[in-house]
């Protein structure tokens, strides 16, 4: 279909003035990928739709959103009601605030996979460490963005959630206070909060898609990682990204869209882990819920804070636990890539991988002393995975690496 | 193989959402009642829109319903004299309001009465814990709560709504039909809470039965597209 299609005359007229059929060429028809990627490969490209899906629901929930926290009868505010009236009276507003909801959900899934991935094949290694630098880039971004997002729909767990977090920026020492007001846009989160959050929420995912653009011109020039975790070479084990991996790519979306329409239509809540039902109770500045916890995808992060009697200790750890993930490529000092060819590195990333789980959980279920143990114990665990890494090599035997898939 | 690992993913992934859908005990933890309710049966919303309109409006808003919904959701489809009947001096676009203000709320019960609109959403459990707050008043083992006030189901026990069904000491006799009230105000109160449900699965239904066919086509257009691969 694509060779046709480059043959007509209106693709040679496209072609004189940009160059088309050279980056066609470069970039599908004959860039070269390993033929031995699995299914774990499959996770960036469903990233990307989920950005250009969250993109596009977002521009269409913003045409009738309203950020305003000015009460209106019932204890509810002009942000909830504008809310509401996307789900009930606006022509499949429901779907598309759905989709934007779950697909909040739906994007750090498949970008934990993503990461998950790169961790246990060996990715971040060299040549591809600016690559891997700017994922964690696109992670920090997409963290901010959702919860710039969730503070939209202004109800209880929104309100709260930003409270809590902003909060912890008046921990940090001397600029912390600022930082904090400057964030609130005033003393406690309210009006001029909703106001800053929707703009910034608006740019943040635009930001993100030019760092996609960078993260794919970085892949494009040092080429996939594989399972092996060897290079491969053109014409030794590689084929062109189209039409195999166009192909591929295209299954695994329509598997991730079986997912991603169950969950929309049938359980768009997914039981309170999407959309909290603390947060179809409207925000109460005199009401604290019971229970505050950040969304699932932030959990982890939230456990790490808490996991310190104090609170700057709690916030420069939190913040140092995903800066460590810059270094990644530089505490592993090992030459061999692939968990298939290091036994004991394998062992500690699939603990490193159930530990963050743990975190998950703990961030996500009331505090409770023993949580609050396994919490800590796992938050060790955390910082310990990275810093054994450069002492690896020293004992770690690992296994021969074949030569060519 | 492959096709094992995938299968294998998807069963996790399955089960993962089930659990997530299970998971619904109480904030501390009383099992809830379960309420029989079918948020397509539109004689059982009717009837809750009944229970609601005669009952909780003294005291509730569902501002987000307008009576003109009530003719618009083919769930309900009310007649135009049913609306103007129920609906008074009130103009067809405005939202179920209560006449009671907030401000008399709050002298006579402490609180004011919250806004039903989207409750079934707003609590764990939904219209189950609607239909158990509705049918848990009861009197206080210890003796302390106030007759009227002391609700086995409401976290804390102590309510500031006073039993609207009358559940306190009612006759034998008329259990089955408060029972039946309460479930049928819950069932009204978990459709009003997101009026797109019942289009949003029978439209869901489509899609992933579409999604099914596309999923299987592309899996076998990507088997033969890889057929000259070896590895
Ligand atoms: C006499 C006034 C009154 C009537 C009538 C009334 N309610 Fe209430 N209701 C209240 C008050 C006051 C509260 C606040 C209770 C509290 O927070 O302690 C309340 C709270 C509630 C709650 C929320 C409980 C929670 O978890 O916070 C629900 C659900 C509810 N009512 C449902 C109903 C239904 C359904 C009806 C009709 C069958 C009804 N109410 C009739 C006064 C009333
Ligand atoms: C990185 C991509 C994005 C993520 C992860 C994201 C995440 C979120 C989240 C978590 C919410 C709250 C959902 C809810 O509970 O209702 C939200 C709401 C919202 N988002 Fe986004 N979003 C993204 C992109 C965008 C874009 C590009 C726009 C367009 C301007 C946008 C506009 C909105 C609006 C208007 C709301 C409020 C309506 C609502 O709460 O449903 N979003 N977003």
């Amino acid at each position: 279909m694509l060779e046709k299609m480059m043959k007509t005359r209106l693709f040679a007229w496209i072609d004189e003035r940009t160059g088309a059929e050279a980056i066609i060429k470069s970039q599908l028809t004959e860039y070269q990928v390993p033929k031995n990627l699995n299914y774990m490969w499959n996770f960036g490209s469903l990233a990307l739709l989920v950005l250009t899906l969250q993109i596009l629901t977002g521009i269409f929930l913003a045409m009738y959103y309203k950020p305003s926290a000015a009460l209106t009868y019932g204890g509810y505010t002009v942000a909830f009601d504008s809310v509401e009236r996307i789900m009930r009276d606006v022509n499949f507003g429901w779907l598309i605030r759905y989709m934007h909801a779950v697909g909040a959900s739906a994007f750090f899934v498949v970008v934990y996979m993503h990461i998950a991935r790169g961790m246990y094949y060996g990715s971040y290694k060299g040549p591809r460490e600016l690559l891997w630098i700017i994922g964690v880039v696109i992670l920090l971004i997409m963290q901010g963005a959702a919860f710039f997002g969730y503070l939209l729909p202004w109800g209880q767990m929104s309100f709260w959630g930003a409270t809590v977090i902003t909060n912890l920026f008046g921990a940090l020492p001397v600029l912390g206070e600022y930082l904090q007001q400057l964030l609130r846009g005033g003393f406690a989160v309210g009006d001029p909060t909703l106001n800053r959050f929707f703009s910034l929420h608006y740019l943040f995912p635009l930001l993100l898609a030019a760092i996609v653009g960078g993260h794919i011109h970085a892949l494009h020039v040092v080429h996939s990682n594989n399972p092996e975790g060897i290079d491969v070479h053109e014409g030794q084990g590689t084929i062109p990204f189209h039409p195999y991996y166009t192909i591929k790519d295209a299954f695994g979306v329509a598997v991730f869209l079986l997912f991603y329409c169950y969950v929309v239509f049938f359980n768009p809540q997914m039981g309170g882990y999407f959309i909290e039902v603390d947060n179809y109770v409207p925000a109460n500045n005199l009401q604290t819920p019971a229970h505050i916890a950040p969304v699932w995808y932030l959990t982890p992060w939230y456990t790490i804070l808490r996991s310190f009697e104090s609170k700057l200790l709690g916030v420069l750890a939190m913040g140092a636990s995903l800066a460590i993930l810059f270094l990644l490529p530089f505490l592993d000092r090992s030459k061999v890539r692939s968990s298939r060819y290091r036994p004991v590195y394998r062992q500690m990333v699939i603990l490193f991988f159930i530990t963050v789980i743990v975190l998950g959980y703990c961030g996500h279920s009331a505090p409770t002393p023993t949580l609050k143990l396994v919490g800590q114990i796992a938050t060790t665990y955390y910082f310990a995975f990275f810093l054994l890494l450069p002492f690896l090599p020293k004992f770690e035997k690992t296994k021969n690496v074949p030569d060519h898939i | 193989m492959k096709l094992k690992n995938i299968l294998m993913a998807v069963v996790a992934m399955t089960s993962l959402m089930v659990a997530s859908g299970a998971v619904q005990a109480n904030e501390h933890g009383v099992a809830l009642k379960h309420a029989e309710i079918d948020v397509t049966d539109q004689e059982q919303l009717r009837r809750g829109l009944t229970v609601f309109t005669d009952v909780c409006m003294g005291c509730h808003s569902a501002k987000y319903i307008t009576y003109k919904g009530l003719m618009d959701y083919p769930e309900l489809s009310l007649s135009r004299e049913a609306v103007d009947e129920l609906r008074g001096e009130h103009p067809l676009t405005a939202g179920l309001i209560t006449d009671l203000s907030p401000e008399d709320a709050k002298v006579s019960y402490g609180k004011v009465p919250p806004d039903l609109s989207v409750i079934a959403n707003a609590r764990r459990g939904g219209p189950d814990y609607i239909y158990s707050v509705l049918t848990g008043f009861e009197h206080d083992p210890a003796g302390k709560v106030p007759d009227g006030n002391f609700n086995e189901y409401f976290p804390g026990n102590r309510i500031a709504m006073p039993d609207p069904l009358g559940w306190l000491d009612h006759d034998e006799a008329d259990t089955a039909e408060l029972e039946a009230q309460a479930q049928d105000v819950a069932a009204f109160l978990a459709f009003i809470a997101d009026p797109h449900q019942n289009e949003r699965r029978i439209i869901g239904c489509w899609v992933l039965g579409f999604l099914v066919v596309l999923t299987l086509v592309l899996y076998l257009l990507k088997k033969s597209v890889w057929s000259d691969v070896k590895h």
